[in-house]
């Protein structure tokens, strides 16, 4: 009698039991995935999908144990005809469990090997002589206690020489023990052995081990056999009903499939009654990825039906994700007008660094910079990326034609991120706005940071240039045509043709050529923007000349002993500019033997400038000495000086220091912003409240979050400890 | 092509003589197994290695199922083995993965073996077989020795070698490469597998193993270090410390164990060995400074036991107990007892 017919032909079973097989489904076309059915899977570049072939053998839906396939396999029942043998334990043992599904596995089993058997009519009765022992390691089998029951199983047959464990017994727990094996060879990508188990146990790749499939179908594609692993895949989606598990199957897929293989899994789709296909939510993905795909790479095609996907998803959801997919696709091949209007749409519904940075790019990209620039405020310390976006904007917000009469907070807070961050382009930009605005010192004093920052930067040398032209410096105009010699010839004609603009306000005094501050918060302090501004801007998108074209005369190490004092002084400056400051002392030190008297002032000052680049303050001081200077250098020195020996005091935790270091800055220069800070601090190191609070305060008024933050300390550092 | 070679060196030098080192059925007794399998293996078979962070590796489960199967627990040796096959014959080469990390995830972390940790389970899967008459066992033994011979048993200089693992210890990895571990060579193991899969050339292994250690005696001890460097003349491989530590120990315990009559091999590594208050030495081999004298009556069994096969100086009656101490050395030391049981019962 063929066994489908023997399980199908169940009679009179119990009402518990009739409950539970009656209502199982058995026409599944086979019961496991036939792994070593090669021949069908295609290896072939012949796309066309063999028909997966249907066996005879219905099943009841899980894993059947071998003894039952050795049965069907043999063709013919050669099972023995004593009912009496048949082992209930399993079965007894599943029923007490509610293990329904097991139950009825085991029941067709022992149908299949015993044809005349019939189930007990209650198997929850206590059968007489129960085998507790045997009943123990059914115990530990299902709690999945493998070890332990091997070792029982073992204990037993030492103690009873001619005791003999049940046969399902043992091909259940080698089976468990072959999917252990298969689970965690493939958590460490060992696939051979996974293919291997998997192949020795074909009654592991049934529905009711999906993830078993999942793990064979992975270890083929990982291995370049991407049709078996469609294969394992199509088995799930053609055998296996849980929706949940066959939407996961069409996940896993997409990650491991070629889309074309993944197409052909995406035709298996069932469609609810309502008309919704069950691999909505992967289709929405696969086409979120495309999309996702073209917003890495403008030269990705994203098919039309996934783009309108997305943007139907965008607009029927609340998510911003989706719209910000949509910006990148949109803004990476320059329709920015769809890009603003997605990143917007992100932006409304979840503002996010993202977004933020995308429509700021949207934004600046049609010139809108300062929506860009207070769009991304925000977010500028989100990552570096969103930094150099949010630099960037406001670079070109301060470069825009005509200038903007930008807010003071605005302006103070570029000012504050073109510090933190040194950006050249940013600090260029300010001195051309100061420029605009005919603030002429401080567009001096940006441009020559700009230059500290990067030595470089010929567009903010020219602005220097103009800038030293317009003030009346000649001698500083003359040294940075000497810096730049053969390396801009614009540079070269300033104040030279009709092409400059006027020098204006001559009897401003001249700016100091350089201001030797290091500290971050130390940057020229922000424009003011409340003057209109003139009609002569000069051109700000200027571009960087070659650099490489000439080197300069410093480049070698030549010993300055060596060199006339006016050599050693030009070579001392060359060295400054290329920041040597250690090999510039040593040059400055030759020129300050000259005769020349402006040779050994200029050697003297430049001395002390490079000593302060190394933070030697104290050597700076006594260079400064060294010849007198005249009072706007000397004055201009001592303030550097006392600033850089005030915070070096502070570092090192001598406050006293520290204040009499100001208070002697203070007599020759109003106190900067950030020196203002460190006086604060240092009262309130030397416990001295009220000054550090009347410092802290009036720090706070003028909008300092230095000051702010300032008095929070001082307010904790009066509560007293708990 | 390595099997044609190995039949060429059957053909051959003559096999040293290796008595068949079997133990009589129960060398360890019941409460010496009781109280090891208590402190190192727990409930699902793994065989806790508690010195060393409570992991496991091929070489634990290895012993723990040798010295199940030397304790005739055939229970003990089921789990054991359920862990062993289950957690770590992984690879798929069919070898097993060295480590098991408890704290890791996944337990797994490197993918490599131990050749010996192999060696260990493979001769007491194929022991267990014969033993018990379960060919579970001696299927599962004959696999992992066919993996062994075709991932990790190489020829150098005419000699069968044993690398320590299948990656990173050969000629194309290391300068100094080939690079072995001389205390992998389990050599009772040899005879055993050569009876299982005969097709690969063990006797001619285990020679090699023999000559190796006959030569790669350094320094003033005349010890090897436990890594040696095999692309020249025997020396200590460049990247370890050039020292007789643990791992080497166990050479002379595994000489006696396999019966190797070789009393002058045997008695260099006793004299090599010889701590200051009767423990065991570590050594640097270059200078023949003593590094360490271990006093753990695990490791001070293998000198007692050497003194017995040489000069018939029984056992000391403290190292005939058996207590657990750490993982290791009470793992050297039930192996040492089962020894002198089995095969040297006037030492005790």
């Amino acid at each position: 009698m063929p066994v489908a017919a023997l399980v199908l032909g169940r009679t009179c079973l119990a009402g518990f039991f009739a409950a539970v097989v009656g209502g199982v489904a058995i026409a599944h076309a086979q019961h496991h995935w036939p792994i070593n059915d090669d021949h069908i899977s295609g290896e072939t570049t012949d796309t066309v999908a063999a028909p997966f072939p249907v066996q005879e053998v219905p099943t009841a839906g899980e894993q059947m144990p071998p003894a039952l396939i050795q049965a069907q396999a043999s063709g013919a029942n050669t099972a023995p005809d004593t009912p009496q043998e048949v082992d209930e334990s399993a079965l007894r043992y599943f029923a007490r469990q509610g293990d329904t599904k097991r139950l009825e596995i085991e029941i067709a089993r022992l149908r299949a090997l015993y044809p005349q058997w019939t189930p007990p009519a209650d198997p929850l009765a206590v059968p007489v002589n129960v085998d507790e022992r045997l009943e123990a390691m059914w115990q530990l089998y299902s709690e999945g206690r493998l070890a332990a029951a091997r070792e029982a199983i073992a204990e037993r047959r030492s103690d009873e020489a001619n005791w003999q464990p049940p046969q399902d017994l043992l091909d259940r727990l080698a089976l468990a023990e072959a999917r252990e094996r298969l689970v965690n060879a493939s958590e460490i990508d060992q696939y051979e052995t996974v293919i291997r188990v998997g192949s020795e146990n074909p009654q592991l790749l049934t529905c009711g081990e999906v993830d078993v499939l999942w793990r064979v179908a992975e270890a083929f594609a990982q291995t370049d056999r991407q049709t078996r692993a469609r294969d394992a895949y199509r088995y799930i989606l053609d055998s296996c009903d849980t929706p949940q598990e066959r939407l996961a199957t069409i996940q896993n897929a997409s990650q491991q499939l070629t889309p074309p293989l993944l197409d052909e899994l995406l035709a298996l789709e069932r469609t609810a009654d309502g008309g919704a296909g069950e691999f909505e939510p992967v289709r929405n993905d696969l086409a979120r990825d495309a999309v996702a795909r073209g917003g890495d790479d403008a030269t990705a095609t994203v098919p039309a039906e996934q783009l309108a996907r997305v943007e139907q998803l965008a607009r029927a959801g609340d998510a911003a994700s989706d719209a910000r997919l949509l910006g990148w696709y949109y803004l990476v091949r320059e329709n920015h007008a769809e890009a603003e209007t997605w990143f917007r749409m992100a932006r409304e519904r979840e503002d996010s660094a993202e977004a933020s940075q995308g429509l700021a790019l949207a934004l600046m990209a049609r010139s809108r910079h300062e929506e860009a620039e207070a769009i991304t405020y925000r977010w500028r310390n989100e990552s570096d990326e969103i930094r150099a976006v949010y630099l960037a904007a406001a670079a070109n917000l301060l470069g825009a034609e005509p200038r903007p009469t930008l807010a003071q907070d605005v302006l103070g807070r570029i000012v504050a991120e073109v510090a933190a961050a040194r950006d050249v382009p940013g600090a260029r930009q300010l001195g051309w706005y100061a420029r605009a605005w005919e603030q002429h010192q401080t567009a001096g004093q940006w441009f020559s940071t700009a230059l500290r920052w990067d030595a470089d930067d010929e567009p903010s040398a020219y602005g220097l240039a103009l800038t030293r032209h317009l003030l009346g410096d000649t001698a500083g105009l003359a040294e940075i045509k000497r810096i730049w010699a053969g390396r801009s010839d614009r540079i070269q004609t300033v104040g030279t043709g009709a092409t400059e603009p006027a020098p204006r306000a001559p009897t401003i005094a001249p700016l100091p050529r350089a201001t030797q501050q290091r500290s971050e918060t130390v940057a020229p302090s922000a424009p003011a923007s409340a003057q209109p501004a003139p009609a002569s801007a000069p051109q700000t998108t200027v571009q960087p000349t070659g650099s490489a074209t000439s080197r300069r005369t410093c480049a070698t190490h030549a010993d300055p002993r060596h060199l006339s004092a006016e050599a050693a002084l030009q070579r001392g400056w060359c060295l400054m500019d290329a920041n040597r400051p250690m090999e510039a002392v040593d040059a400055f030190a030759v020129a300050l033997g000259g005769r020349s008297e402006k040779t050994r002032r200029d050697a003297a000052w430049g001395q002390s400038l490079a000593y302060l680049r190394v933070e030697l303050v104290d050597e700076a001081a006594v260079a400064a000495t060294a010849q007198p200077q005249d009072a706007r250098r000397a004055n201009e020195l001592q303030r550097s000086i006392l600033a850089q020996r005030a915070a070096g005091a502070f570092e090192h935790g001598r406050y006293v220091e520290t204040l009499l270091a100001l208070d002697e800055r203070a007599r020759i220069a109003p106190e900067r912003l950030d020196l203002m800070v460190l006086r604060g601090y240092a009262y309130l190191n030397l416990r001295r409240v009220d000054d550090a609070q009347r410092v802290f305060q009036a720090l706070a008024a003028t909008g300092s979050r230095e000051g702010v933050k300032g008095l929070a300390e001082l307010r904790d550092a009066l509560t007293p400890s708990r | 092509m390595i099997r044609q070679i190995l039949q060429v060196l059957l053909l051959l030098g003559a096999l040293p003589a290796m008595a068949n080192a079997q133990e009589a059925n129960t060398t360890i007794q019941e409460s010496e197994w009781v109280a090891y399998k208590a402190r190192f293996v727990a409930e699902n078979g793994r065989v806790i290695d508690d010195a060393n962070g409570r992991i496991s590796h091929s070489e634990g489960q290895g012993y723990g199922l040798l010295l199940a199967l030397l304790a005739n627990d055939r229970a003990d040796f089921a789990r054991i083995w359920t862990f062993t096959n289950t957690r770590l014959l992984l690879r798929d080469d069919g070898l097993a993965v060295w480590k098991w990390d408890p704290d890791a995830e996944p337990h797994v972390s490197d993918p490599n073996n131990a050749s010996d940790g192999d060696l260990l389970i493979a001769y007491a899967l194929a022991r267990a077989g014969t033993q018990w008459n379960d060919t579970r066992f001696t299927d599962a033994a004959r696999q992992i020795a066919t993996a062994l011979a075709d991932e990790a048993i190489f020829e150098q200089n005419d000699r069968l070698m044993l690398r320590p693992g299948v990656v990173g210890f050969g000629a194309d990895d290391r300068p100094d490469g080939p690079v072995v571990n001389l205390s992998y060579w389990v050599f009772e193991a040899f005879p055993v597998l050569a009876e299982l899969v005969p097709a690969v050339d063990w006797p001619a292994l285990g020679r090699g193993g023999l000559d190796l250690a006959r030569e790669a005696g350094f320094g003033a001890r005349k010890l090897p270090s436990d890594w040696i460097s095999i692309a020249d003349e025997a020396q200590p491989a460049q990247g370890f410390p050039a020292e007789f530590s643990y791992n080497a120990v166990r050479i002379p315990l595994y000489l006696m164990r396999a019966g190797l009559d070789d009393t002058a091999l045997l008695r260099r590594y006793r004299e090599g060995i010889a701590g200051a208050n009767g423990g065991l030495a570590l050594v640097d081999v270059r200078s023949g400074e003593v590094k360490e004298e271990l006093m753990d009556a695990g490791y001070r069994i293998i000198p007692a036991l050497a003194d017995c096969v040489l000069d018939g100086t029984p056992l000391p009656a403290e190292l005939q107990r058996f207590a657990p101490t750490a993982y290791y050395p009470s793992t050297l030391h039930l192996l040492g007892l089962s020894y002198a049981r089995g095969e040297q019962q006037q030492c005790l």
